[in-house]
């Protein structure tokens, strides 16, 4: 791996002023002059006119009849800023769905879009609801059409939704663990399962190694669950979003590890 | 509002990144530990800093809960795993702006959209071929000899050139080519419509297959399966024939496909 093992100081330079950001993040939305920052942020005067001269000094902004406008190139280097910014933030909002969690299934492209999942949102279970994540889950996929999902442990409930889903009319594809997938499937019942398979309805992947990493997607929605790092499932959260961006992220997801059982 | 208040607002929104990004030592910590989990000994010798240092800059990761130390090795926890793989994607990002800066700055940049124009990091190993003084068409003929080269051929273009209609034209007829996509806007397939040679060895060319789109096109991009090139507009809205960004592996190409999806919407 080659990193160019420094922070850069442009990055830097911005980084480390917020007033500066702010500046940038307002003259991005729009061009304005001094006057108008000091309006819409309610910094000094004196601070943003300093640094409006530092940044146009530098090459990020430039005066245009009257009005400050930032460079091309500022425009890229501050959305990179601040999809970092956004990627910080996310670790931090679902510190306990992270932190001390195995992340060794997920895809270097999806740990890199990570911030695709901004929109989700964390459901944890409660001492009166303990099935909280379970339901949650559970009544998404109900209703769906098309369900697409990566078990790594078999929940007594999982055949007979899966039962639901069939009759429906609808399609379902899984990956489930090499020690579950006997399990699950004859559990299914027999005449909706062979008719299932034949008109391509039901697919199911078995996964050799063990699968650390709960998902599943339907129509519209998804949801992740994770391993903690003592390798026991943590029942207890998961993030789910029915975002379009997040439905990407989780699709993806699904189609790496669907690679890797076809290898 | 107070002067306070506000400093504490812009901290919040900003939170994070300045503490991350501006501590040289906390960042280089984090990319040592991204390769591997690391001793002392090991950071010491990488950073060449004394262990007073790395220490002090390990104690801090360790208190924001992005490094643990097991045994005698200092490793990313989940959350620092996020955050460094994070980082260094921007910072391979502003590698790969930095290195194309006078390129990107000098043109219009409105045919990209947001997202894509973030994943610009897929293109770090683009080459960026200048025409000169002494050979103005460089650029182009460069072009020209990567085409005839392809068996696949999907492009985006944006002008009506009668020279590269011609070579697109000779590439058709030979044999090594098998397919073109090409995506234009009405105003271009008119005046190709109008062109009677044009017309019958583009339009009506088997080979051809022509996604017309109601949209401004502003980039004039090329791939295929081994490479992906890129021509843009000057911000006066000129179009730039005398550089092209030409990139050969497959990130590029990715960023390429993701790009002429989007237009085909």
């Amino acid at each position: 791996m080659t990193i160019n093992n420094d922070i850069n100081n442009d990055i830097k330079f911005l980084a480390k002023s917020e007033i500066r950001l702010k500046i940038l993040s307002e003259l991005n939305k729009k061009p304005d002059n001094v006057r108008g920052l000091v309006k819409k942020t309610n910094i000094a005067y004196s601070s943003v006119s300093s640094n409006i001269s530092k940044l146009e000094k530098n090459n990020y902004i430039t005066k245009v009849k009257n009005k400050y406008h930032v460079n091309p190139m500022t425009q890229v280097y501050f959305k990179n800023l601040m999809d970092f910014k956004n990627s910080v933030k996310i670790v931090n909002d679902y510190d306990s769905f992270w932190n001390k969690h195995n992340l060794n299934q997920l895809s270097i492209n999806s740990v890199k879009r990570i911030t695709d999942l901004k929109n989700s949102q964390l459901i944890e279970t409660t001492p009166i609801d303990i099935y909280k994540t379970h339901n949650t889950i559970k009544k998404q996929m109900i209703k769906s059409k098309k369900v697409q999902a990566i078990f790594p442990y078999l929940h007594p409930e999982y055949p007979e939704l899966i039962e639901q889903v069939l009759i429906n009319d609808g399609s379902v594809e899984l990956i489930v663990s090499k020690s579950i997938f006997k399990e699950l499937i004859f559990r299914v019942n027999d005449n909706i399962r062979k008719k299932a398979i034949k008109k391509g309805k039901l697919k199911v992947y078995s996964f050799k190694s063990d699968l650390n990493l709960y998902l599943t997607i339907c129509d519209k929605t998804m949801s992740l669950g994770l391993f903690k790092n003592d390798g026991s499932f943590d029942q207890n959260r998961i993030l789910i979003s029915n975002d379009q961006k997040s439905f990407k992220w989780a699709q993806e997801l699904f189609n790496h590890i669907q690679k890797q059982v076809k290898q | 509002m107070t002067a306070t208040d506000i400093k504490k607002e812009l901290n919040e929104e900003f939170s994070g990144v300045k503490y991350i990004l501006t501590s040289g030592m906390r960042s280089k910590l984090l990319i040592a530990m991204y390769e591997s989990p690391k001793n002392l000994d090991e950071l010491r010798k990488e950073l060449k800093k004394p262990s007073a240092t790395i220490l002090h800059g390990l104690k801090e990761l360790e208190t924001i809960n992005l490094i643990k130390k097991v045994q005698k090795y200092y490793e990313l926890t989940s959350n620092g795993f996020l955050l460094t793989t994070n980082m260094v994607k921007l910072i391979e990002n502003w590698y790969a702006i930095n290195k194309s800066k006078i390129y990107w700055n000098s043109h219009d940049l409105s045919g990209i959209p947001d997202g894509i124009l973030n994943d610009i990091y897929l293109l770090k190993n683009a080459e960026y071929v200048n025409s000169t003084t002494s050979d103005l068409s460089n650029a182009f003929n460069t072009y020209i000899k990567l085409i005839s080269k392809a068996t696949k051929l999907k492009i985006i273009l944006p002008i009506y050139s009668e020279n590269h209609f011609k070579h697109l034209i000779k590439v058709l007829n030979g044999n090594k080519l098998k397919k073109l996509e090409l995506i234009v806007n009405e105003e271009i397939i008119e005046s190709i419509n109008e062109n009677i040679v044009l017309k019958k060895e583009l339009l009506m060319n088997k080979k051809v297959n022509v996604k017309c789109v109601n949209k401004k096109l502003k980039v004039f991009l090329t791939i295929s399966d081994t490479f992906m090139t890129l021509t843009l507009f000057f911000n006066d809205g000129h179009y730039d024939d005398s550089q092209i960004l030409i990139a050969k592996d497959q990130n590029a190409i990715k960023w390429g496909k993701t790009l002429a999806n989007n237009y085909k919407k």
